[in-house]
């Protein structure tokens, strides 16, 4: 049976000890002292509360029920835990994984010696479709043999990439009109800043520095840039082995790049070195 | 007091304990009824306001969740000075486990998995995680990233294959697989309620997003250098730390909802609509972020795009959910309880009403504690 407070007229639930609507001792009777308002005269006071009435709150009585709290400290101290357990983790897994996987120190793409005559005097008018007996692979820029198991991954008027059998990396040559007229330099500063632009941490590979020379007697600088390279699912410490060149004028550019993984580059470079060499520059 | 929308004889208070209408709301301010200015996880907030504690923590009571986000901004802090010392590794490693680490926090919390924590939360988040090594291992054995590189002198360039793979093909098969550890978890029948769905579908959304970070950056974690420049890793960070675990969880998440609802026969343009949400919210990250890397913008711009796909998915789940707690909370019986939110102690249905919330997305513990009581009035 609710409880009716005698000051307020609420209805407070049994084993209340005060009103919960306005404090009232609910035991004891409401204190009236002399002079004090004394309510309404009869037959002014409000009407009583909704016989209906019910209230959405209850003193809660005898032992709490046990609820399942966490202590604020104890969730920082989980992700300080978590956090400390997965960075000495990643340390450790960095300093063995990175163990024996020094940065490459490639001598360059234009080392690589010319096995065919460097320029062609004109360029060719239209690319000859190659055949896959021969792996002979041409478009308006340049002809590429390719060694057994190699592909063209794709290919346009300019560009070609190669991929090896085991599909490690890539090779992309590329040789085209440079308009406006553009260096080597300025081919290489081209370079840089697209790739810095895709993938930020792209910075030389330690252990390198740019190398001006010839490649399949084209002139141009070669050198060495390691970054990240995300796409996808893959994210891979990379490294890319770049010849930019250009002719004498400027109108003509020459890149070739052979892309893999950073501690793979070497022997990568080695292993595309036929393809590389073979590339015969058709505009001058 | 006689609820004005449903019309039941109800103890007094702000909202109806039965239906969660909110009373006295004029038709000019709000709709009582629907009160989206009042969600029924947590009714400080409208309903399509996006935040993600409340929306992804949906059982957290108004000062728990505080405590959520400040454990989580420990993490991140952490992160950060990582990255600025150049432990790119580590930070990595940190990076993909904080939103799931903080979400197991959480479900020990809540207790969401009531006396099984071993088989909920080893079929959900373990399978989560083994179907995410199969399904990246697959990818990268499809995909070939030395292939998509393009000219650099010829600037900016769209490989067509890339974005389809990738940003098509890619979302709608993971969207088709992480929810299969909810969907086949062998006690789901004692998980009847959409928020249950909801919480499993994030979790096993959260595993497969742990391996599919690991198996991506695998080799990134083992060949970097210690220390390495820093660079703009930042960027990566914060995706792979909040808006890729918080795409793949509530994406998933929104689907075991849905599916959970079909369950309850109840599955209705609203549960439709969230299905289709999740997967094209998945292919537009996807997508936009190969799109938006390749046409070389900042990536400032890609983290925008990422961040502003992940909130609609979040608002969607907030919008499903509340019309899900909305219906489901009404049926619970009378029971003297605390509501979890303003922790007041009240005798109610389905929803507090002092403040509103909808008790189906109280605590296990608090549900368990609950001291049923006859109906209040007939």
């Amino acid at each position: 049976m609710a409880l009716a407070c005698p000051r307020c007229g609420t209805q407070n639930p049994d084993g209340n000890a005060f009103c919960q609507a306005c404090g009232t001792p609910l035991s004891a009777p409401v204190a009236v002292t002399a002079g004090a308002y004394a309510g309404p005269p009869p037959g002014m006071a409000p009407p009583p509360p909704s016989p209906g009435y019910q209230s959405p709150y209850y003193a809660p009585s005898g032992a709490p029920v046990a609820v399942h709290r966490t202590p604020w400290m104890l969730i920082i101290a989980g992700v300080l835990v978590a956090t400390v357990l997965m960075a000495g983790i990643g340390t450790a897994l960095a300093l063995l994984g990175h163990r024996g996987t020094q940065a490459s120190s490639s001598s360059g793409l234009a080392d690589i010696p010319s096995p065919t005559p460097g320029l062609t005097p004109s360029p060719v008018a239209s690319a000859t479709p190659t055949t896959a007996q021969t792996g002979l692979q041409s478009n308006d820029g340049f002809t590429v043999n390719l060694p057994s198991g190699w592909s063209v991954d794709s290919k346009d008027n300019e560009t070609m990439v190669l991929t090896d059998p085991n599909g490690g990396g890539s090779v992309t040559v590329s040789s085209g009109v440079s308009i406006p007229t553009q260096t080597a330099q300025n081919n290489k500063d081209t370079v840089d800043s697209e790739l810095k632009s895709k993938y930020p941490d792209t910075r030389e590979c330690p252990s390198t520095s740019p190398a001006s020379g010839t490649l399949n007697g084209v002139p141009g600088i070669s050198w060495t840039l390691c970054f990240t390279l995300t796409s996808g699912a893959n994210s891979v410490p990379a490294a890319a082995s770049v010849f930019a060149g250009a002719n004498s004028s400027g109108s003509i550019y020459y890149l070739v790049m052979v892309l893999t993984t950073e501690s793979n580059l070497n022997s990568y470079v080695a292993a595309a070195k036929p393809v590389v060499s073979s590339v015969h520059w058709k505009l001058s | 007091m006689r609820c004005d929308h449903c019309a039941n004889d109800v103890p007094d208070g702000v909202f109806c304990t039965r239906c969660g209408a909110h009373q006295g709301t004029t038709g000019q301010a709000a709709d009582a009824k629907k009160r989206q200015h009042r969600y029924a996880a947590h009714p400080s907030e409208h309903v399509f306001q996006p935040a993600i504690f409340t929306t992804i923590f949906p059982h957290l009571g108004h000062a728990k969740v505080h405590e959520f986000r400040w454990a989580f901004v420990v993490g991140a802090a952490a992160i950060v000075v990582l990255y600025a010392a150049g432990l790119i590794s580590a930070a990595i490693l940190v990076a993909v486990f904080l939103v799931p680490v903080l979400y197991l926090i959480y479900l020990y919390e809540t207790q969401v998995y009531r006396d099984e924590p071993a088989l909920v939360l080893g079929f959900i988040l373990g399978g989560g995680a083994v179907l995410g090594i199969a399904v990246t291992l697959v990818e990268r054995a499809l995909y070939n990233p030395y292939t998509n590189f393009g000219n650099p002198l010829r600037g900016a360039g769209v490989s067509v294959g890339a974005l389809l793979f990738l940003g098509l093909l890619v979302p709608i098969v993971q969207e088709a697989v992480k929810p299969l550890p909810a969907l086949f978890l062998p006690n789901r029948r004692d998980f009847p309620e959409t928020v249950d769905g909801l919480v499993f579908g994030i979790a096993a959304g959260l595993g497969f997003s742990v391996a599919e970070s690991l198996v991506a950056f695998s080799s990134v974690i083992t060949n970097l250098p210690v220390h390495t420049v820093s660079g703009n890793w930042i960027y990566d960070l914060a995706t792979i730390a909040v808006l890729q675990p918080l795409l793949q969880g509530s994406t998933t998440g929104i689907i075991v909802a849905a599916l959970w609802r079909y369950r309850r026969g109840r599955f209705s343009s609203r549960e439709l609509g969230g299905v289709g949400m999740a997967v094209i919210a998945h292919a537009a990250f996807s997508l936009g972020t190969q799109v938006w890397k390749d046409a070389l913008l900042s990536p400032l711009f890609v983290l925008a795009w990422q961040a502003v796909t992940v909130g609609a998915v979040l608002i969607y789940i907030r919008y499903l959910l509340h019309h899900s707690l909305l219906e489901e909370a009404a049926h619970m019986g009378y029971a003297e309880t605390v509501c979890p939110n303003c922790h007041t102690h009240i005798v109610a249905s389905g929803f507090c009403p002092n403040c509103g919330m909808a008790l189906t997305a109280a605590p296990a513990s608090v549900k368990r504690a609950r001291k049923p009581r006859a109906e209040a009035k007939t």
